[in-house]
């Protein structure tokens, strides 16, 4: 019953954010949602299927150019819709490499992805529009359109797009968390974490390896095309160099930082590691140890990355399952 | 044809810095089974420790100081991180590579910021005729630095006592150890030379023709990795011959852009990574790698 | 005037030694051994009884393998013994590894040249260089050789020399013997009583009794981590003792094995052969597994056991030959179709997720039984909700059968023995036909064994299974077994009832070598 009283509480919490918060705020939580999302995919591929793929980033990308490129064609949601299934296309067309290749191997692999997507990305100016970047047209459901235009005004709170975008991103990060929640916990990923512990063991119980390594990557490439659609939602405006190796290397802190194989671990990463620096940044002029950038001290940006640098580390070398596994203490495996 | 050759021959000597990194890198692998992320940033290192100090302490100094800091460094990052997670999986290791990576990155970029740093090389922007062929004059002086360099190591490898003792760690860790050899003192060793390859390969390729020494000069030790893959991770040999054809390649693709425009511009950056993918998809042990057993 | 008989000084003293891997695992339990100075002591056991773990205790390598010593006291040249392998080397004790362990893309001389780093100076190296030269002649043959191409005895003698070239105090042999022809072992023994007679003190882990016992002093053997038999050696290899314990004999007659009514079908393998690269792992075995039948698979250490076992369960491929299961081809098949047959497998050294419950590990062999996948486990659609409940009940009930409770704790947090427990539950609770057991004992005590049996011989029972066991414990394997096959070298050597087998001179030989 309290669990209910719990998820209730948070739900209007999250419901009158909108009213209360600037949009700074609201922008901030957006990118974080996105990255939530993603990062969940990542998480299940690395912590769970135990896949290391830096090639995150990529599946992102289609996710968010997809969008951009089809929406204002079809009727976006089913933008949307195309653009997570072409981003899990390209996971499951991936995945045979994963059969070839192993371990770091495969993460090497996944590298190059990520180079060759940016290639791609800023060539192929047609569909792109290149380094210049496109802009991404609003979403919209059933005529309801996510702009300001329509003067909706809501507990004398003007609501522009920012602000319906959050109650998106809120429903699609709850059922982000939701699925893979459930995923993790049944049979599906029982055999993605017999997979990850031994590949033979995996086999020898009937266990199809390379379907199970494709439909890994399809779920979570399919992760990664949601959050980039939230990610493009939000800038309103993408270019191709948001979308590289540093990207990809996000993601991967996020889920070290979280502990990988947690779903809400991932969460809470994802949040520390985009919130962060816009957080700090926000209120650089105020916060002692932060300089102005190019002033040759330490800005927010930088003081962000060097906080991830050492919480990398910190948790590699003292608490290997990160945040998640901080919090719930499990008995110490050997 | 003569632009060919042209290309060709640069081709090499931008190789012969990408051999010189790439064996650095295959060191630390077969010494204590990392693949170092944190390689280029200690690349960076060197060079920009190079160019702030040879206006006072003259070029020459300063080269040996970027090579001592920067092999400092790395053995600083094994002996104070690496070591206490030795036994961790590979994937984890790597990880821990790319936070440090991350750490010294950002600090490094944070100091150099949007400017250009000159190295100080007192060849400067000079241009060599080789058999009819002009190449910068510091590609040259880097291929030789570099075979003499490869040279020299190949012949410690292979008749020191200390190169027989690396190898032996490289080979089998534990039975090296109950061979009196000191694991530790090998893994530091390795890392140091990582290092310092890192640091002359940074040297060189922040020389002219390159602009000099920019925060984004990490990326370019990421292109050895294409270099160390091609040639099996665990194989210096192959590690040299994969710089080769890495540079060779990279040279080729920025050369020939005109003819190659229809598969987008910018083809110098990202062929060597194609060349990686392709080598996996084809022979994942590299040219020289040892290879697996199981099937699933 | 008396003559009061000295003992000559101990040069290794071990005392109450206990060891145990990753904390939970007791490895060497209370094992106390007394080396004199220019002895031969022999290390005798069967596998997971602690030989290699005393000896890696002995030259600090215990912690490269997740080990720790955490109780008792060793002794060296009565100075405590130092915990960095490399100065316990340098001190005068050099071990030669398990398996050989010559680095194989080093030259045979630079081999010599890696050995001779520990020797204490230039005129000591030189002086071992000269030794070994006319202890081994053929080395000096292949001296710019690759090791890893020359033959199994030869490189036994390189990693021999390569530890003499340290000139050292006292010598540690792991299973010189192990996987080497009898006229190959012979010649070791020879060196050994050779190196004995300079003047090194030797400790000899061996499994083959008979070559270990003619060249040592003393003898000691270990049983799952204790000391259960220690005297002279030549007494010791006229004991009956020892030939019980390492053929099972004068134990209780073999049960006669009955025929359970068993859905099986028969598992029939032909001159079946296997060769990785230049090595022939197997070569031309048959053998048929009746169906409801428990047919052992036994041999010595390195006879193609495990081989033969991956090969049937899809892991390794054929090179040549044929696997059937009734009337399905299996060497053709992918390792997750022949678990679709109903062939089951528990793993050697344990193949569990460490991290995850005990009963999310046995669900895990529910998974070809099970139909709900992405889609109706990720919406917990009813039915998914219905199958994992369904699936949990027969899970718990397989569980209780072999005597698991807890089935909520991580696997990893579990001591060895309920490890080896939760990975036999986990075969069953695939329901096969055929299940396969890699070494489903090694390591255990006595009870625990038992246990096992009863486990596994009470499960044949009641599911109607066809069983192929390997085994190295003769004990649990003849009083257990319907029908025995005997590999040696990678062939078969015999074939025939317990009773036959324990007679067969091919297998006393095999196993304890030529004094039979």
């Amino acid at each position: 019953m309290s669990r209910w009283a719990a998820y209730a509480g948070i739900a209007v919490v999250l419901a009158a954010v909108p009213i209360w918060f600037e949009s700074f705020w609201l922008q901030t939580g957006l990118f974080a949602m996105a990255a939530i999302i993603a990062a969940i995919g990542l998480s299940i591929l690395v912590g769970i299927a135990g896949q290391l793929s830096l090639a995150h980033a990529f599946f992102v990308a289609i996710g968010a150019y997809g969008y951009a490129y089809l929406a204002d064609k079809i009727p976006p949601v089913l933008a949307l819709v195309a653009a997570v299934l072409a981003a899990g296309v390209a996971g499951a067309l991936f995945s045979p490499i994963a059969g070839r290749v192993r371990g770091i191997y495969l993460g090497l692999a996944s590298l190059g992805l990520v180079f060759l997507g940016q290639h791609i990305l800023q060539n192929a100016t047609g569909i792109t529009g290149g380094y210049r970047g496109i802009a991404v047209p609003p979403f919209s459901v059933f005529g309801f359109e996510f702009t300001g235009a329509d003067g909706m005004v809501v507990l004398g709170v003007p609501f522009g797009p920012l602000e319906k975008l959050w109650y998106l991103g809120v429903v699609l990060v709850a059922a982000a968390l939701w699925y893979g929640h459930n995923l993790v916990h049944s049979r599906p990923g029982r055999a993605l974490a017999t997979l990850r512990d031994s590949e033979v063991a995996a086999a020898t119980n009937g266990i199809d390896v390379v379907r199970y390594k494709a439909a890994a990557f399809t779920v979570s490439s399919m992760y990664a095309g949601l959050g980039g659609v939230l990610m493009a939602l939000a800038f309103g405006r993408i270019v191709p160099e948001s979308f590289g190796l540093m990207l990809s290397i996000d993601f991967l802190v996020m889920i070290v930082i979280g502990g990988a194989g947690s779903v809400g671990g991932a969460a809470a990463g994802a949040v520390f590691v985009t919130a962060l620096p816009l957080v700090l940044n926000h209120y650089s002029g105020s916060l002692p140890l932060l300089a102005e950038p190019g002033s040759g001290g330490v800005g927010a940006a930088e003081f962000s990355r060097l906080l991830y640098g050492a919480a990398i580390v910190a948790v590699l070398l003292f608490a290997r399952d990160g945040l998640a596994g901080l919090v719930h203490r499990k008995e110490r495996v050997r | 044809m003569n632009q060919f050759v042209t290309l060709l021959v640069g081709g090499l000597f931008l190789g012969a810095i990408y051999a010189l990194v790439a064996v650095g890198f295959v060191t630390v692998f077969k010494a204590t089974h990392v693949i170092n992320f944190a390689q280029g940033s200690v690349l960076l290192l060197g060079a920009y420790v190079i160019a702030r100090s040879h206006a006072s302490l003259g070029f020459a100094l300063a080269v040996v100081l970027g090579v001592l800091v920067a092999a400092a460094a790395s053995v600083a990052i094994d002996a104070l991180l690496i070591r206490r997670i030795r036994r961790a999986d590979l994937g984890t290791l790597a990880i821990l590579t790319l936070g440090v990576d991350i750490l010294l990155a950002t600090e490094l970029s944070r100091r150099i910021g949007t400017d250009v740093l000159n190295i100080g090389a007192p060849w400067g922007n000079d241009v060599t005729e080789l058999f009819g062929i002009r190449i910068a004059t510091s590609r040259v002086i880097a291929g030789a630095v570099a075979a003499v360099l490869v040279a020299g190591f190949w012949a410690v490898f292979k008749f020191t006592d200390f190169g027989i003792a690396m190898r032996s760690a490289a080979a089998d860790g534990v039975t090296a150890s109950l061979m009196g050899i000191r694991l530790n003192r090998v893994a530091a060793a390795a890392w140091a030379l990582a290092g310092a390859l890192a640091a002359v390969g940074g040297l060189f390729l922040t020389s002219f023709p390159a602009a000099g020494v920019t925060s984004g000069v990490g990326l370019l030790a990421l292109a050895c990795i294409p270099a160390v893959v091609l040639g099996g991770f665990d194989s210096p040999g192959g590690a040299v011959l994969g710089g080769l054809i890495i540079g060779v390649v990279s040279v080729l693709t920025a050369g020939y852009q005109e003819e190659l425009s229809f598969l987008g511009r910018g083809l110098g950056g990202v062929a060597p990574f194609a060349v990686m993918l392709l080598v996996l998809l084809v022979r994942p042990s590299g040219l020289f790698g040892t290879r697996e057993v199981t099937r699933v | 005037m008396v003559e009061v008989a000295v003992t000559p000084p101990a040069v290794l003293d071990v005392s109450d030694l206990r060891v145990s891997y990753a904390g939970a695992v007791k490895a060497l339990r209370g094992v106390s051994l007394s080396v004199p100075e220019r002895g031969v002591v022999a290390v005798l056991g069967n596998n997971g009884a602690g030989k290699s773990t005393l000896l890696r205790a002995l030259s600090g390598t215990l912690p490269a393998h997740n080990g720790a010593i955490t109780g008792g006291t060793i002794r060296f040249a009565g100075r405590a013994l130092s915990s960095d392998p490399a100065a316990i080397a340098r001190g005068g004790l050099v071990q030669v590894p398990e398996g050989r362990r010559v680095f194989a893309n080093l030259t045979v001389e630079e081999n010599l040249r890696a050995g001779g780093l520990a020797a204490p100076d230039q005129a000591a190296r030189a002086e071992a260089r000269a030794w070994i030269d006319a202890l081994f002649p053929i080395l000096r043959e292949r001296a710019s050789q690759r090791a890893g191409l020359l033959s199994g005895g030869e490189q036994q003698m390189l990693a021999i020399a390569r530890a003499l070239m340290a000139s050292p105090q006292v010598l540690l042999l792991d299973e010189p013997s192990l996987g080497l022809a009898p006229k190959i072992v012979e010649q070791v023994g020879a060196v050994i009583r050779e190196i004995n007679e300079r003047g090194v003190t030797v400790v000899l882990v061996e499994q083959n009794a008979a070559m270990a016992l003619s060249v040592a002093d003393r003898a000691v053997v270990l049983e799952v981590g204790e000391v259960a038999l220690e005297g002279a050696a030549d007494e010791l290899a006229e004991s009956d003792a020892v030939q019980e314990r390492y053929l099972g004999m004068a134990t209780q007659a073999p049960v006669p094995g009955h025929r359970v009514a068993s859905r099986a079908q028969p598992l029939r393998v032909d001159d079946l052969t296997v060769r990785f690269g230049g090595l022939t792992a197997l070569s031309d075995v048959s053998f048929t597994v009746e169906p409801g039948s428990l047919h052992a698979l036994i041999g010595p250490n390195g006879a193609g056991k495990s081989t033969c076992l991956n090969v049937l369960s899809g892991v390794y491929a054929a090179s040549a030959g044929s696997v059937r299961y009734g009337e399905r081809e299996l060497t053709r098949l992918r390792p997750h179709r022949i678990a679709a047959l109903g062939v089951a497998r528990t793993f050697q050294n344990i193949a569990l997720s460490p991290a995850v419950s005990v009963l999310d590990n046995l669900l895990v062999a529910r998974h070809r039984r099970m139909r709900s996948g992405f889609v109706a486990d990720g919406l917990r659609l009813p039915r998914a909700r219905r199958e994992r409940a369904e699936h949990e009940a027969r899970v718990r009930e397989i569980a209780a059968l072999i005597g698991l409770d807890e089935l909520e704790r991580p696997v990893g947090t579990l001591p060895y023995g309920t490890r080896k427990r939760v990975e036999l539950a986990r075969a069953l609770c695939a329901e096969p036909e055929l299940l396969l057991l890699d070494e489903p004992v090694a390591g255990m005590v006595a009870d625990e064994s038992e246990a096992m049996a009863r486990a596994i011989t009470q499960a044949r029972a009641e599911l109607g299974i066809s069983v192929l066991l390997v085994e190295h414990d003769m004990t649990f394997v003849m009083g257990m077994a319907d029908r025995v096959t005997v590999l040696d070298f990678g062939r078969r050597i015999a074939d025939g009832t317990p009773a036959e087998v324990q007679r067969d001179p091919d297998v006393l030989k095999a196993y304890l070598g030529g004094a039979a």
